[in-house]
């Protein structure tokens, strides 16, 4: 630390260029891991709402929860500790010159899957609906009437809930049988019973039973498998490790050639006997030193950035993520600095002194 | 009894007919209080006896004993620790951190051993030296013969048993040559230390109670 620190304060400016990359590094991280985490709260935050442990799916629809089509008698033949039925349907809604791409969900309003009103009250009559508070981002209001794009339906905003968007789309909750005029206008009546899947809550998804032609999966693939979803994940993630291995490579290169300028340095304090160790300890203390203050300043700058940011910019940061992927930063800088290491090590004092 | 000694040690470059004899077979013994001066042409193979006999390298034959201590086939580590618990060295080219201060090249010795001397005898030293004003200044800020005392102050500060010098005088005018030289001498005498000063300033040669003459890789007392 006495040897990494002094140079530091000695050559004050080459160490904040490194410092500086470093954190531009990490601001770059940490604002991919916000944006990363804001897309995937844009696909799943309905669903997470649920705190559901599966949902059942027919065997036909491939994990996709439109193209699943079944009916609550079958929903009610399922052997799980709590059940909510749940219809689901796409479409567009406008209301004045305000237009919104979303998810309508019928649903029962005494499940488990009822969202917790935050303005305004719970749907009670016909064509009723709560909204997700994105919409009010968005200019509509309470007790907005709402045309959609597929059917004459009018729906009327009594109530708004938080953090409900599916797959991109802000949630329209009301009840089943809104939904049901909704989806299949006239026929409607016919069609009482059809819901698209069951939404189950258990201590043991293993122990439900059910039907061959239905599939049970755990909430967490059926995330996965939203449109788009894995794909927007995995691209960001990628673009996360990559960026930690360019931190890696940048921080070995500085300090391999900060090293190299130092041989001679290093040969003679090796010639008195001060131990590879010690010099070792010592460039690794520096490269931890630099990257702490790289990643504490980026990690600073992303949140304040955030502050700023437009809410149409899907950015959201999880603190303990962002921790995670800091902490890896600097580890990862260590590595980068083993390169200098090995090339003290190898420094011979004698040729170092010229003797 | 002897602080170190060198028993038929050579020491040979290259290979075949390229080979170089840099050491023929050498005998030497340095007592305790003694102040030694190892004089010659430049070639001859006065750097590689220092070397030697500091445990930078390795013999080619015979062996380096330091402190009834035999160094010659000790791992590069054990010999790095000996370097740094017994011997102190004064080198040609300057070793000073460059980024340290003067009084940081001495806490930077604190840092990696024990031993070394008490404050009120630094301040001695600094003193004795005449660089106590340069107490906060960087290598980059002195000239050559104050960077050179300073070296001096750092090699002493760790109270080495055995001090060995590669023209510690170099860089100085006469003045302060000899006085460096009464330094040298002053400490090893209160101290007990071995102090061997290789250099081809025979001015200096009054100050040391030995002189060995090297010449063509041969050693012989004077």
């Amino acid at each position: 630390m006495f040897l990494a620190w002094n140079e530091i304060k000695k050559n004050k400016l080459r160490f904040v260029l490194i410092t500086g990359v470093l954190m531009l590094v990490s601001y770059l991280v940490f604002f991919l891991s916000g944006l990363a985490n804001g897309l995937e709260s844009l696909n799943r935050e309905a669903v997470d709402k649920w705190d559901a442990t599966g949902i059942v799916l027919t065997e036909e629809s491939d994990k996709s929860m439109p193209q699943s089509s079944m009916t609550i008698e079958d929903a009610d033949a399922i052997d799980a500790n709590e059940i909510a039925v749940i219809g689901q349907l796409n479409a567009v809604a406008t209301s004045a010159e305000n237009k919104a791409n979303v998810a309508i969900f019928g649903i029962e309003e005494d499940s488990f899957i009822m969202p917790e009103v935050t303005e305004g009250e719970s749907f009670s009559n016909e064509n009723e609906v709560i909204a997700s508070d994105t919409l009010l981002e968005e200019g509509f209001k309470l007790g907005d009437e709402l045309e959609l794009s597929s059917t004459d339906e009018v729906l009327k905003i009594v109530g708004f809930t938080e953090s409900a968007r599916f797959n991109a789309a802000p949630v329209l909750y009301g009840d089943l049988s809104t939904f049901q005029r909704v989806k299949f206008g006239e026929a409607a009546g016919e069609n009482e019973n059809q819901i698209n899947a069951a939404v189950i809550r258990t201590d043991d998804l293993s122990k439900v039973t059910i039907d061959d032609n239905f599939e049970l999966i755990e909430t967490e693939t059926f995330i996965e498998n939203l449109p788009g979803y894995t794909e927007q994940s995995l691209t960001l993630t990628f673009m996360i490790y990559f960026l930690f291995v360019i931190s890696s490579v940048i921080v070995a290169i500085f300090l391999y050639v900060l090293t190299v300028q130092k041989i001679s340095m290093f040969g003679v304090m090796k010639a008195q006997g001060i131990s590879n160790r010690y010099l070792a300890n010592s460039v690794v203390a520096q490269t931890f030193i630099l990257a702490a203050i790289g990643v504490v300043v980026g990690f600073g700058l992303t949140l304040l950035t955030g502050a700023f940011l437009p809410a149409a910019v899907p950015v959201a940061f999880d603190l303990v993520t962002m921790m995670i992927y800091g902490l890896v930063l600097i580890a990862v800088a260590i590595v980068g600095a083993v390169f200098s290491v090995w090339t003290i090590v190898k420094i011979d004092p004698l040729k170092a002194i010229g003797g | 009894m002897a602080v170190l000694e060198l028993n038929q040690v050579t020491k040979s470059f290259g290979e075949g007919h390229k080979k170089v004899e840099a050491m023929k077979e050498t005998e030497f013994k340095a007592e305790k209080g003694e102040l030694i001066a190892v004089i010659g042409p430049s070639g001859s193979g006065k750097s590689t006896f220092l070397t030697v006999a500091g445990g930078l390298q390795t013999p080619t034959s015979g062996e380096v004993i330091i402190n009834n201590q035999n160094i010659t086939k000790l791992a590069e580590k054990k010999r790095s620790n000996i370097r740094l618990q017994e011997i102190g060295f004064i080198l040609q080219s300057s070793n000073l951190v460059p980024f340290l201060t003067v009084d940081n090249q001495m806490r930077l010795l604190d840092k990696v051993k024990k031993g070394n001397m008490t404050k009120e005898e630094l301040e001695q030293l600094y003193n004795d030296l005449g660089i106590y004003d340069l107490k906060q200044k960087y290598p980059s800020d002195l000239s050559g013969g104050e960077r050179q005392r300073v070296a001096i102050a750092k090699s002493l500060y760790s109270n080495p048993s055995i001090l060995l010098a590669d023209e510690p005088t170099a860089s100085l005018d006469s003045d302060r040559a000899y006085e460096v030289m009464e330094l040298l001498q002053t400490e090893t005498k209160n101290k007990n230390t071995t102090t061997i000063v290789v250099t081809h300033d025979t001015r200096l040669i009054d100050y040391c109670d030995k002189v060995f003459k090297m010449t063509d890789g041969v050693l012989a007392l004077q």
